[in-house]
C-alpha cells in the first residue's frame, strides 16, 4: 500500500517531518520504504486495520495528536426501501447500501480528492467510483458503486454453487467455479462480494445516480478469491485482512461529503442492517501479569494511556478491543501493544539461564559425522540437492503442486542427483571428482516411511599428486576407503554406464549408495573424528568463481642437483599469479641408469575470471616460469635450449 | 657433473574435501547453542498439516496455508514442512519444562527465483520455563548476534506478526554499508501454542527464534547469489575447506 506523507500530515496538525512519521511508523511494526515522498507499506498480514490513513493515523496517534477521521455529512438521511435478501448473514453480518442522487453538473476535484490521484499518479475512473476508491485509502474501507438505473430487480446477497458465468469491471469474463458470495440481480451475478463488481451493473461517467454498497464480510470466505479468478482487487486485499464492521455509517457519511463537495446532492437515503450482534471481546486487565510478559516495570497508568491512545476502552479490570483491532484477543497481544508503543529497542535485555530438565544427550550423529569426516580426509565435497525429481519411481511421494512438471515428485534415491552433479564438474574439466550427499530420503506406503541415506559418487583420477596422478579411480578404489574406515564394511559399489549420460569421459563412475543405519555396528560411531568445527573467525572470505573455460600446460624437468631439486620445486609450488587456478607435481622418477637423474612433471592451470584465456596469456607466463627455473643449478627442461 | 645423493621424493599433501558451506554454518549455529544450553532435536521434512500448522495457530485462512506458499504432498493432508517449528511441537509433547531445543535441517517453499530457493535450512530454537520474558528473549538474541557479528555489531528490533509467537519480533544487524539487514525472527511463545502442547501457559511461558542458514552463510562468507550454494561446483565448495 502507497500512502503520500501530505496525505498523512493533512490529518496531524504538528506536521511532523517525513523522517519522524517513518521512524515511528518502524518502532510501531509498520515496514515501509520512503521515496519521493510516498511511503510504501508492507504491513503484516493481521494489521488490515492500518491498510489507510486513518489506519495509520489511529497508530500515530500514540505519538502524535491527530485528526482521527475527515469531514463528514452530518445532516438527516431518509432511510432506503432497497429489494435486497441477505441469505449469507454469517458471511455477512453488516451491509450498508447508501443511494445518492445529484445533477448534472461536477466541479473539477479538489482537496485530498485531487490529491490522491495526482500525488499517487492514479488514473481516474468515473465520479463515484473515483470517490469509492479513495474512501478506500482514506478509511480502508471498501465501497462498491453500482450505477442505480441499471439495476431494476431484488438483490440478493448468497453463496452460489455450481457455474455461473461473470464479466468484472476489469479483465475478461470468467466461470464461477464451486462455492462463492455473490451478489446477484434474478439469476445474474452482478458482484463478486468482496472481490470486484461487474461490468453490466458498473457506473459510468454518466451516472448521476448510485447505490454505494458497505459491507463486512468475514475473511476467510473472502481469502484466496482473488488468486483463484485472477483478479488483482484492492477490496480483497483489505477484507482478507479484515475490515472494521462498525465503520458503516461514519464511512458513507463521509462519501457524502466528498461528494457533496463537487456536486449539487438531489436525494440521499441509506439502509443498514446488522445481520449478527458485534460484540468486542473484553480481556482481563493485569498489569503484573503484562509486564511479567515483556520483563518490564510499566505502571498501570501509562499502560491504560498507552491503550487508550490506540483506541481501546478500558475499566478497572477490563480491557475492550476497538472493533477494527479484530487481531487482539489475549494478553500477550496487549503486551504487544504496550510494547509497540514504548518501543521494543527500549526494553531492557534481561540475561536468564538456561536450564533443560531433557539435557543429557549422546551424540546421535556421531556415525554420520565420522563418516562424514573419513570421506573429507580423502578429497571428497559433500553436496547438498533438492528432492524434486521429474520422474516416478516405485513408491515415490507425488507434489500435488509442483513449481513445474520437472519437479513433480519426490526422489527416492539420490543416484541422480550425484550423477548430475558429476557431469556437472566434468563438463567444467575437472578430470577427479570425489562428492558424497547424505540425507532423507521418503516413500510412500500406508504411511510416509523415511530413510536417511549417503550416496558417493566418484571418477577419473585417483589425486593430483605423483603417486595417484595415473590411477583411475575403480569399484576397488571406494571399497577400499571404507574399509579404511573399519575393515569389517562389506559394501557393493556400482558401476554408472556412461553410454546413457551426456559425457565423453571414458572414466569409469563408481557409485555407491547404503543405507546409513545398515552402516551401524562397525565401530565407526566409537570412533574419535577430528572433525573441523567452524570458530566464528575461521569463515573464509568467499571469492567469486570464473565461469570460463581453464588451460592445461604440463612441464618436465631434468634435474642433476640436489639443492636444485629443492630450489625447483621451492619456486614453482609457491609461484602465484592471478589466471593460475592449480600447480601441482603429477610426475616423480629417479633415474637410476642416468646417474640418478630426477625426471619431475608439473602441471599448470591457467583460469581467467573476466574471459576466456587466451594462448598469448598463458605463453607469457610459461615463459616467465621456464626462464626462472631453467637457471636454476642442475633444472633444464629438455627440448628446450637455454637462452 | 651431477651431485644427486638420496633426496626425498615431493610432499604429498594430502588433497582434502569439505562439507558444505550450509552444513558448516548450520553445525556452527547449532554448536554455539549447544554451549548456551540447548540440545539439538530431529524431525521428519514431511509434516500432517496439524503439526505444520495448526498446533502452531496458523489458522486455515493464513496465507501461508495456500497451494501457491507451502508444498502439499501424499493425500493434501501433508506438506513439505515450511519451517522446522513442528520438531519443537513434538518435543515439547514429549517433554516438560524447563525445555531448550534446537531444531534445523530442511524446510521447504514455493518459491524459485534469484533470491527465493525452494529448498532452504532454517536453524529454530525455544526455551521453556517459568517467568520467561521478552526482555530475556533479547538478551538471547543479542548474545547469539555478538557471537556471529561480534560485540560492536548495531542490532534493532521490530515488531513483527508470527502466528505461533506474541509479542513477535524481527531483528536487524546495521551492516557495514550503513544499511540495515534483517537477521532473524523471535517472540514469545503464543500460549495457545503452548495450550496446544498440553502445558499449563499460567505456569509457563517461553521464547522462540528461528535463523536462515543460508542468509548467515551469504553474510559471513561474502557469497551475494543463494543459488551458488546449490550449484554443486567443486571450484565453489573447493574454498570451504
Amino acid at each position: 500500500m502507497k500512502v503520500a506523507y501530505k496525505h498523512l500530515i493533512n490529518f496531524i496538525p504538528s506536521k511532523p517531518s517525513i523522517e519522524d512519521i517513518s521512524n515511528k511508523l518502524f518502532q510501531l511494526g509498520h515496514e515501509h520504504e520512503v521515496y519521493e515522498e510516498i511511503f510504501d507499506m508492507d504491513l503484516t498480514p493481521n494489521r488490515g486495520d492500518c491498510l489507510s490513513i486513518n489506519g495509520l493515523l489511529r497508530d500515530l496517534a500514540v505519538f502524535f495528536e491527530t485528526i482521527p477521521f475527515g469531514e463528514i455529512y452530518d445532516g438527516d438521511i431518509k432511510p432506503y426501501e432497497i429489494d435486497f435478501i441477505n441469505k449469507a448473514p454469517k458471511a455477512c453480518p453488516h451491509i450498508s447500501f447508501l443511494k445518492i442522487d445529484i445533477d448534472e453538473d461536477i466541479k473539477p476535484y479538489e482537496g485530498l480528492l485531487q490529491g490522491y490521484f495526482n500525488d499517487l499518479n492514479l488514473n481516474k475512473n468515473n465520479f463515484f467510483t473515483d470517490i469509492s476508491n479513495y474512501i478506500s485509502y482514506e478509511t480502508g474501507q471498501p465501497t462498491h458503486c453500482y450505477d442505480a438505473n441499471k439495476i431494476n430487480k431484488v438483490i440478493s446477497l448468497e453463496i452460489i454453487k455450481g457455474d455461473y458465468e461473470f464479466e468484472p469491471l476489469v479483465g475478461e469474463k470468467i466461470e464461477l467455479i464451486g462455492e462463492n458470495l455473490a451478489f446477484l440481480e434474478g439469476n445474474n451475478v452482478i458482484n463478486l462480494a468482496g472481490i470486484m463488481g461487474g461490468l453490466d451493473t458498473s457506473c459510468s461517467s454518466d451516472t448521476k445516480s448510485v447505490i454505494v454498497e458497505c459491507a463486512y464480510f468475514d475473511p476467510e470466505i473472502i481469502l484466496g478469491k482473488s488468486i483463484k479468478y485472477n483478479i488483482n482487487s484492492d477490496a480483497a486485499y483489505k477484507f482478507e485482512r479484515g475490515v472494521d464492521p462498525l465503520c458503516h455509517e461514519k464511512v458513507l457519511r463521509r462519501f457524502i461529503k466528498i461528494v457533496e463537495n463537487h456536486a449539487n446532492i438531489k436525494n440521499i437515503e441509506v439502509f443498514n442492517k446488522d445481520y449478527l450482534k458485534f460484540s468486542s471481546n473484553p480481556i482481563s486487565f493485569d498489569e503484573k501479569k503484562l509486564n511479567k510478559i515483556l520483563g518490564t516495570l510499566i505502571n498501570k497508568n501509562e499502560i491504560q494511556n498507552h491503550l487508550r491512545k490506540l483506541g481501546f476502552s478500558i475499566t478497572d479490570d477490563k480491557i475492550f478491543p476497538p472493533s477494527h483491532r479484530a487481531d487482539i484477543k489475549t494478553n500477550n497481544d496487549i503486551a504487544e501493544e504496550i510494547a509497540r508503543v514504548q518501543g521494543y529497542n527500549n526494553i531492557q535485555p534481561s540475561p536468564l539461564e538456561i536450564y533443560s530438565l531433557d539435557n543429557d544427550h549422546e551424540d546421535s550423529k556421531l556415525l554420520e559425522k565420522n563418516i562424514q569426516n573419513h570421506l573429507i580426509e580423502n578429497g571428497f565435497f559433500e553436496v547438498i540437492n533438492n528432492p524434486f525429481v521429474k520422474n516416478e519411481t516405485p513408491n515415490s511421494i507425488k507434489v500435488y503442486n509442483p513449481l513445474d512438471l520437472n519437479r513433480k515428485y519426490l526422489r527416492t534415491d539420490l543416484e541422480n542427483s550425484l550423477i548430475d552433479n558429476l557431469l556437472y564438474n566434468e563438463k567444467r574439466q575437472h578430470d577427479s571428482v570425489k562428492l558424497f550427499e547424505i540425507s532423507n530420503v521418503y516413500f510412500s506406503s500406508s504411511e510416509i516411511k523415511k530413510k536417511k541415506i549417503l550416496g558417493i559418487i566418484c571418477s577419473g583420477r585417483v589425486g593430483k599428486n605423483f603417486v595417484d596422478f595415473s590411477k583411475k579411480i575403480d569399484k576397488d578404489y571406494l571399497i577400499n576407503l571404507l574399509k579404511s574406515l573399519s575393515s569389517g564394511i562389506e559394501i557393493n559399489p556400482k558401476l554408472v554406464p556412461r553410454e546413457d549420460l551426456d559425457s565423453k569421459s571414458k572414466n569409469e563412475i563408481v557409485y555407491l549408495e547404503i543405507e546409513l543405519d545398515d552402516l551401524r555396528g562397525y565401530g565407526i560411531e566409537d570412533k574419535c573424528g577430528a572433525s573441523k568445527k567452524l570458530s566464528n573467525d575461521s569463515f573464509i572470505k568467499y571469492k567469486p568463481i570464473s565461469n570460463f573455460p581453464s588451460s592445461t600446460r604440463d612441464l618436465s624437468f631434468s634435474i642433476k642437483d640436489n639443492k636444485g631439486y629443492y630450489d625447483l620445486q621451492k619456486y614453482i609450488l609457491n609461484f602465484k599469479h592471478h589466471l593460475i587456478k592449480e600447480i601441482f607435481i603429477f610426475d616423480f622418477f629417479i633415474n637410476k641408469k642416468n646417474n640418478n637423474e630426477i625426471k619431475l612433471g608439473v602441471r599448470i592451470i591457467f583460469q581467467s575470471k573476466t574471459a576466456t584465456i587466451t594462448d598469448k596469456q598463458v605463453n607469457n607466463i610459461m615463459q616467465i616460469i621456464k626462464e626462472h627455473t631453467i637457471s636454476i643449478n642442475g633444472v633444464s627442461i629438455p627440448g628446450l635450449n637455454r637462452c | 657433473m651431477s651431485n644427486l645423493d638420496n633426496v626425498d621424493p615431493p610432499l604429498i599433501s594430502k588433497v582434502k574435501g569439505s562439507l558444505h558451506p550450509i552444513n558448516q554454518v548450520k553445525d556452527y549455529l547449532i554448536n554455539m547453542l549447544a554451549q548456551m544450553g540447548f540440545h539439538e532435536v530431529d524431525g521428519p521434512e514431511i509434516e500432517s498439516e496439524e503439526f505444520n500448522f495448526d498446533m502452531l495457530n496458523i489458522k486455515k485462512s493464513h496465507p501461508a496455508r495456500q497451494m501457491h506458499d507451502t508444498f502439499y504432498v501424499k493425500n493434501k493432508g501433508y506438506v513439505l514442512r515450511t519451517h522446522t517449528s513442528p520438531v519443537q511441537i513434538r518435543s515439547m509433547l514429549k517433554s516438560k519444562p524447563p525445555l531448550a531445543i534446537t531444531s534445523a535441517g530442511k524446510v521447504y517453499r514455493k518459491d524459485d527465483d534469484a533470491t527465493h530457493l525452494p529448498m532452504f535450512h532454517q536453524v529454530e530454537g525455544i526455551y521453556v520455563d517459568e517467568d520467561v520474558t521478552f526482555a530475556n528473549l533479547k538478551d538471547l538474541i543479542h548474545q547469539i548476534l555478538h557471537n556471529l557479528f561480534g560485540n560492536d555489531v548495531e542490532i534493532r528490533f521490530r515488531p513483527s506478526y508470527f502466528p505461533f509467537t506474541e509479542p513477535s519480533a524481527e531483528v536487524d544487524i546495521l551492516s557495514e554499508n550503513g544499511k540495515w539487514l534483517e537477521i532473524l525472527g523471535c517472540g514469545i511463545v503464543n500460549p495457545i501454542v503452548l495450550e496446544n502442547c498440553k502445558i499449563d501457559s499460567n505456569k509457563y511461558s517461553g521464547l522462540a527464534f528461528g535463523l536462515g542458514v543460508e542468509r548467515i552463510a551469504m553474510l559471513k562468507y561474502g557469497v551475494n547469489d543463494i543459488r551458488d550454494f546449490y550449484k554443486s561446483n567443486l571450484d565453489f565448495l573447493n574454498q570451504f575447506k
